[in-house]
């Protein structure tokens, strides 16, 4: 009995897993659709949106499944309960690709303003946040999530130093003003996928260590004036 | 659970042999007022032992040897021409099997009062139906009194005899896997009662239901082959525990 628990929980993981990998994949993939313009991609992201829904759904199930009829303790409890965080986390950041997807469709019969530059280096910031927090998850250790603070912080600053681009572009010229628009719609749903690597390393600390920590402390907010 | 705790027992690097086995080893361990202990830990690892040495019931085991103290009200319960049978008025015991005397419901809470001096049938009655009530039994058998307690359920046998352990108006109450012989909903009743009584009494329970320990204790001790491995808060043992063999024993990856 005990072992099968073991072993469906293992199965369990690995199903989490895969759906980091496809959430991360989404993201990515939105970013790299949004700056070549490639609605072929942008569509393969807006058909993935079922898949990463029914694998939450999936995983909430077989989780309530294993919950009722093993009621595990102890680090068992804490495995089940983080799967749980993580699975609504790594939805919200599927679905923040898809919503990319959507703005790269609405925006694709135009040039871009410029090249994109700055979204593609954020994406790739929030990226390696994500995967490090699912690495942390899959190998029980919390060595990737160290910096995971000062990481979200600069995070933030990207957030804001493309807010303030855009703006310097829409006051030049309002035949940007959609599109800057958009972009800053963009930076801002990569920084919240950027807090949800952060919330995930912190329910994934709580697993290995079952101490609770903060990775995301209330500090000076960055300076968004122009 | 309130934050104030005081102590009302206390085992102090005690020691026990069967002769030549040693069965507890050192064990340290607090025992907190108004509290629900739990001993939790594989079969044959002591807590019964343990649980025996409370009220010294270990005494009639032929062969016992024991070293160290169990301090109750700062005096030492092993020292010389300590009271017994004082002790074990104040420490009572619920054991696993529900074991009532063959006799009528209203002669196994009236016999302890009795023996102890309480002649007058009043007196009697009152704390029969006292400690029917506390121990959530009265309602179903104030009916039938004059009945053998042997033709009750067995989960009504352990409610009497908790009932019993209730009329020598005992600090502390030891159970010994008071519910392994009874139904989920038996247990339950026991499990609702314990949380009750826990607010006049002092409760030590031995279980090996770990869902049972996590749902109704306030502190919970494990123990391995005779030490006491881990002692803490109860949601810090099953949310967290500090000891590896701990963490093993509670999520089944055991041997
Ligand atoms: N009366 C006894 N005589 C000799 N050995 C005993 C006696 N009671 C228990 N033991 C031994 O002491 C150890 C602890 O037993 P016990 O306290 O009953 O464990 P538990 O209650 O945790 O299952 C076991 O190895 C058991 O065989
Ligand atoms: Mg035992």
């Amino acid at each position: 009995m005990v072992e099968e628990f073991h072993n469906e929980l293992e199965k369990l993981k690995k199903q989490v897993v895969r759906m980091g990998n496809l959430a991360q994949d989404m993201l990515k993939k939105s970013v790299k659709a949004l700056k070549e313009k490639d609605t072929d991609l942008a569509k393969e992201i807006l058909n993935c949106k079922n898949e990463i829904a029914n694998m939450d759904e999936k995983i909430e199930q077989d989780a309530l499944k294993l919950l009722t009829l093993f009621q595990p303790m102890a680090k068992d409890m804490r495995e089940m309960a983080t799967v749980l965080k993580m699975i609504t986390y790594l939805a919200r950041i599927g679905r923040y690709g898809k919503d990319i997807a959507n703005i790269t469709l609405e925006l694709a019969h135009k040039p871009h303003v410029k090249e994109l530059v700055s979204i593609p280096y954020m994406a790739k910031e929030v990226d390696s946040m994500i995967n490090d927090a699912l690495t942390a998850f899959e190998n029980e250790d919390v060595e990737s999530i160290d910096g995971f603070t000062a990481r979200e912080k600069n995070v933030d600053e990207l957030r804001y130093s493309i807010f303030r681009e855009c703006l310097t572009y829409m006051m030049e010229d309002s035949k940007t003003i959609k599109r800057c628009a958009r972009y800053i719609m963009v930076a801002r749903y990569l920084e919240r996928c950027g807090d949800h690597a952060v919330k995930m390393a912190e329910k994934v600390f709580y697993m290995v260590t079952g101490d609770h920590i903060d990775l995301d402390p209330p500090g000076p907010t960055p300076d968004c004036e122009l | 659970m309130s934050k104030k705790t005081s102590l009302e027992m206390e085992v102090k690097d005690l020691d026990l042999w069967y002769d030549t086995k040693q069965a507890l080893k050192k064990v340290n361990m607090p025992v907190y007022k108004n509290k629900i202990t739990a001993i939790i830990g594989p079969s044959g690892c002591g807590k019964s032992t343990l649980l025996r040495c409370m009220n010294r019931m270990n005494d009639i085991i032929d062969k016992c040897r024991i070293e160290g103290e169990i301090l109750f009200d700062d005096k030492n319960v092993y020292r010389k021409n300590y009271d017994v049978v004082e002790l074990r008025k104040r420490v009572g015991m619920v054991f696993q099997k529900p074991n009532p005397f063959p006799k009528s419901i209203y002669e196994n809470i009236a016999y302890a009062p009795r023996i102890h001096g309480i002649k007058k049938k009043k007196s009697l009655d009152g704390i029969v139906q006292q400690c029917l009530k506390d121990a959530f039994i009265w309602e179903e058998v104030h009916d039938r009194m004059e009945s053998s307690a042997m033709g009750l359920s067995g989960g009504q046998q352990q409610r009497l005899c908790i009932a019993r352990a209730l009329s020598i108006e005992p600090d502390i109450i030891l159970m010994d896997e008071p519910c392994s012989a009874l139904d989920p909903i038996a247990t339950a009743k026991i499990e609702d009662l314990m949380r009750v009584l826990v607010k006049d009494y002092t409760v030590v329970i031995v279980t090996h239901n770990m869902q049972q320990a996590a749902r109704v204790s306030d502190y919970t001790a494990y123990m391995y082959l005779g030490e006491l491995i881990e002692f803490g808060e109860t949601e810090q043992i099953f949310e967290n525990p500090q000891e590896e063999l701990t963490e093993k024993y509670i999520t089944g990856r055991f041997g």
